[in-house]
């Protein structure tokens, strides 16, 4: 395609939209030829039609966080940057509920919420980038999922375009509601294949009056210690709201241990959770080392960098010769100890870094490789194989796109995929929107 | 041996085959005049017949014959539905799960249990419960209804508040397709399955999608400590601005229940009666759980909340049999109204809490203006209004008269940006009052999700999308079949 050409077509079109030739070309892929920054719903709704009825194809995409995550192409014919889409819509403080336009970052969301001490209860990777419509979309959660839940449980209420130009609301401002089907569920974590999200409704949840961390590092080989442990606190009273599982790799990187530890939250009024670190201590297994992070600074620091541990899209990997690529792996909660316990073994047996943390109470992992391209590719087929004997899946949340092209990013297709194809081709029956970009080539 | 049945239907034969006997088949008239309507018994239809499938291969066996016969087909847990999904409009063929009863299986370390489908909420609960543990969802109706029911309405309950409505516990399902196809759906409990998330769009789709053969739930530990308060208010725009305090003051109860005069009247007057004094306006009945150590300071708070709103009188239960008191008072208010009136009406609209008081008084008028009482029960903490409106059926007219009065409280919902039901479903009651939230497109995009899954439209066919011609019909034919059911009381009395 002769490129000049068509970015003065796309002028023609949509004389008032913002747009570019593309740049650089990172190794990520799901680039496009022109790159678009509508600033209104009248121009995503221009720009979708205009997509729809001459063929074209589009990726669509927030900040570009999560430009490694699934995808077959280097480029589409247009790049819809939601980058510009940005700002608060209504903020319901009395009811508990915010939108918000799909373009704003997580981060501004959090900060504008905090004034009035509440929050969206979601902890998604790299929230100064992640754009909310992003992390619905991609379905991003972090270690607090065990006490916030994920996306399903925080959105009410979602505006979407739908690539022939059709406005579509789902669910609403209220935070209980059956009326119809629950399409929220559908679109949330349908990556951008259904259509352009352009408002996300949120429920959200007071911050909480008081929040600690307690770290416990155990010694090498006591894999039935921290089982244990672990079993005892899930069975207990403690309401933790992230009981997540840290390799040592990682371990060394938050809190300078190298050893197997596990990273217990509790958000509350003071005295519960004064109480339930008390009892973690009471509890403090034999040979292990135990801290506390209370201040507010060594809480957001702490969170912070477990939260940009993962590649992403927005820095790119281009300078590195390393490969780089992240890992979202789902199994039964306890089995989340064999998945941390052996990519820690992968990378004593390969020549790479693997840091991972995985929640015991909810069973999402996250592994985060980096390393020569063969190591890491060996290493997610390994990790496969492990998984597949837990019954569980691996999701390839970031590899550059030449990895992608050879290994399957979202794993097995489930025998149901027809429904799936049978949704995209009800909304999406050109293939518009993130071709290829999803489970079984959806 | 052929079976032995007093009918010359091929297809009654044929399915009494697949179900093993004529013990798991009704076919007669008097059998199936109890499955004429569930829980909304102002419409009533007959089936064609009800089978009592006892396993999953069973459940898709019949759904293949009815499908390459062209027969319409439903599924029915319980029949305490309140919007009329499981009624036959089409002279379905009824498939009741409630002998596939069983609890399959329980992993407490994964915290998880899988079920079948015609299990009953509340045996889950209490089979775990010694160990600690229990199923959050709690309907009032939860003594009777079945877990494949509460999946197919995504049902809440009064303490969803804190912990989620029915989809937020669903961790897998097995779905019988409508073609009979057997499908798992993240069967291991597993979140976030690759791909679309079938089992949410699932949960909550009224039995058109699909037929629920089993189901993988999410199971809690039991909260350390719980306290209940209950607090009395002379004026319902003082507890409505109570509610809002308390949520605006950081605090997330567990409950948060509100009922007005009507509504005291009438529970005091059935079997559960607590003492209420009959002239106050409002009471709300909160309740905190958690780690012991926090309970103090938030009771304490909404103590503090209720005093700043004028309460009239506010106190906490002091042992688990006052809390169970209380409770039982409350979950039996919709029956409780069979008390002070011959009959009434269930409506489910939801509001943004913050609009309690402004639509209190929309329903206020409404009732004046039909005049006919309308009492409030609802889940004020999450804006879940419950307007029973209260009738007689045998007075002529009334019953379209309460059903106008159902729909206005609905519009006062819509209308502050609320929505038309918050956990009984559409159903074919307010199937018109779709149009109140959603525009052609909006409906369109979800009857296109039901023709990927229900394509022949076979399955539960008429129900949740309103569609010009039919929603105009099934609103005659309700007036018409509560003349009818006039006239029975008639003959009987
Ligand atoms: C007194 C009373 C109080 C109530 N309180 C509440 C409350 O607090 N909260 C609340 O949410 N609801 C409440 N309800 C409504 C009702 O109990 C719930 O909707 C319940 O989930 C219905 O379950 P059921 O087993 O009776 O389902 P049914 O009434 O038999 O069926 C309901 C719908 O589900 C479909 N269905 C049933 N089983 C399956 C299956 N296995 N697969 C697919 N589809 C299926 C049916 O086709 C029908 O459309 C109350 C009802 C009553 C009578």
């Amino acid at each position: 395609m002769v490129v000049k050409e068509f970015i003065s077509e796309l002028r023609t079109a949509f004389p008032d939209v913002e747009m570019e030739q593309a740049q650089t070309n990172c190794d990520l892929g799901n680039n496009g030829y022109v790159h678009v920054y509508p600033k209104s719903e009248d121009e995503i709704v221009t720009i979708l039609q205009y997509a729809n009825e001459h063929g074209k194809k589009i990726v669509v995409q927030g900040n570009g966080s999560k430009k490694g995550f699934g995808g077959e192409k280097e480029t589409a014919d247009i790049l819809l940057s939601l980058s510009k889409y940005k700002g608060i819509v209504e903020h319901g403080a009395g009811d508990m509920t915010v939108t918000v336009k799909s373009g704003t970052s997580f981060q501004e969301l959090q900060e504008f919420l905090s004034e009035y001490k509440q929050q969206v209860s979601l902890d998604p990777s790299w929230p100064k980038y992640a754009s909310i419509g992003g992390v619905i979309a991609s379905n991003d959660s972090g270690p607090k999922r065990l006490g916030y839940g994920s996306a399903r449980d925080a959105v009410i209420g979602l505006r979407i375009i739908y690539p022939d130009g059709t406005i579509i609301r789902s669910g609403g401002k209220v935070v209980k509601n059956v009326a119809g089907y629950d399409m929220n569920k559908m679109y949330i974590g349908s990556m951008g294949t259904l259509g352009v999200f352009t408002e996300v409704t949120l429920k959200l949840r007071p911050l909480p009056k008081k929040e600690s961390v307690v770290l416990i590092s155990f010694p090498e080989g006591s894999f039935e210690d921290i089982h244990a442990f672990a079993v005892k606190i899930l069975d207990s009273m403690m309401e933790p709201v992230s009981l997540e599982f840290l390799n040592p790799s990682l371990a060394q990187k938050l809190i300078g241990k190298k050893q197997f530890t596990l990273a217990i939250s509790f958000e509350d009024v003071e005295s519960s959770v004064d109480y339930q670190v008390k009892m973690i201590q009471d509890m403090k297994p034999d040979q292990t080392t135990l801290s506390i992070l209370l201040d507010n600074e060594e809480l957001q620091s702490f969170w912070n960098q477990l939260y940009s541990i993962s590649p992403n899209g927005v820095e790119g990997n281009l300078e590195t010769k390393e490969t780089e690529a992240c890992l979202k792996v789902g199994v039964k909660n306890l089995s989340v100890l064999n998945v941390i316990r052996d990519g820690q073994m992968l990378q004593d047996s390969h020549n790479l870094v693997v840091t991972a943390h995985g929640g015991l109470g909810h069973g999402i992992c996250q592994l985060n490789l980096k390393g020569a391209r063969e190591d890491v590719a060996s290493v997610i087929t390994n990790l496969c194989q492990i998984v597949g004997r837990l019954k569980g899946y691996v999701i390839i949340k970031h590899a550059p796109l030449s990895l992608r092209q050879e290994i399957n990013v979202w794993g097995d297709k489930p025998t149901y995929l027809f429904l799936m194809e049978g949704i995209k081709s009800k909304i999406d029956p050109n293939h518009v929107l993130n071709e290829k970009r999803f489970l079984g080539g959806i | 041996m052929p079976l032995k049945l007093k009918t010359k239907d091929k297809h009654i034969k044929k399915l009494a085959e697949i179900v093993n006997g004529p013990k798991s088949i009704l076919y007669l008239k008097e059998d199936l005049l109890a499955y004429d309507c569930d829980g909304f018994t102002i419409h009533r239809h007959m089936p064609k017949a009800v089978v009592f499938p006892k396993n999953t291969e069973e459940v898709a066996a019949i759904v293949k014959y009815c499908a390459s016969h062209n027969l319409p087909f439903l599924a029915r847990g319980a029949g305490t539905g309140l919007s009329g999904g499981a009624i036959p409009i089409n002279e379905e063929v009824i498939i009741s799960l409630v002998r596939m009863k069983r609890l399959v299986h329980v992993d407490l370390e994964n915290r998880r249990a899988v079920v079948e489908p015609g299990f009953v909420n509340l045996k889950l609960t209490n089979s775990i419960s010694e160990k600690g543990y229990y199923y959050a969802p709690d309907p009032s109706s939860q003594y009777c209804c079945t877990i494949g029911g509460n999946v197919a309405e995504n049902a809440g309950g009064a303490h969803c508040l804190k912990y989620g409505v029915t989809t937020n516990h669903i961790l897998g399902l097995e779905v019988v397709l409508p073609n009979g196809e057997i499908i798992e759906i993240s069967s291991d409990g597993i979140p976030d399955a690759p791909g679309y998330d079938l089992l949410g769009l699932l949960t909550g789709s009224e039995g058109t999608l699909g037929i629920v053969t089993k189901i993988t739930v999410r199971i809690l530990k039991n909260p350390e400590a719980k306290q209940t308060v209950l607090a009395y208010f002379d004026k319902v725009s003082d507890g409505s601005y109570a509610v809002s305090d308390i949520i605006s003051a950081g605090i997330v109860p567990a409950a948060l229940e509100m009922m007005d005069k009507i509504a005291i009247e009438g529970v005091e007057a059935a079997s559960f009666p607590v003492g209420h004094p009959k002239d106050i306006a409002a009471l709300l009945l909160i309740e905190v759980d958690g780690i012991e150590a926090g309970i103090d300071e938030q009771i304490k708070e909404i103590l503090e909340v209720c005093k700043k709103r004028n309460v009239r009188e506010v106190k906490v239960a002091q042992n688990e049999q006052e809390r169970a008191r209380w409770w039982a008072n409350r979950k039996t208010g919709f029956g409780a109204m069979g008390a002070i009136s011959p009959d009434y009406l269930v409506q489910d609209g939801v509001i943004p809490r913050s609009k309690l008081p402004e639509v209190l008084e929309r329903i206020n008028q409404v009732s004046e203006e039909v005049g006919l009482r309308i009492a409030n029960i609802f889940h004020a903490g999450d804006g879940n209004l419950h307007p029973l409106v209260l009738f007689d059926s045998r007075k002529p007219g009334e019953t379209e008269k309460a059903l106008k009065a159902g729909t206005a409280c609905l519009k006062a919902c819509a209308d502050v940006g609320g929505s038309i039901t918050g956990e009984h479903g559409v159903g074919i009651e307010k199937m018109e009052e779709m149009r109140f939230v959603f525009n052609e497109e909006e409906i369109q995009a979800q009857t296109a999700i039901r023709e990927v899954f229900n394509p022949k439209n076979l399955l539960n066919a008429g129900k949740i999308f309103p569609s010009p011609g039919r929603c105009v019909e099934i609103k005659k034919e309700m007036k018409a079949t509560s003349v009818k059911s006039e006239e029975k009381l008639l003959e009987f009395s």
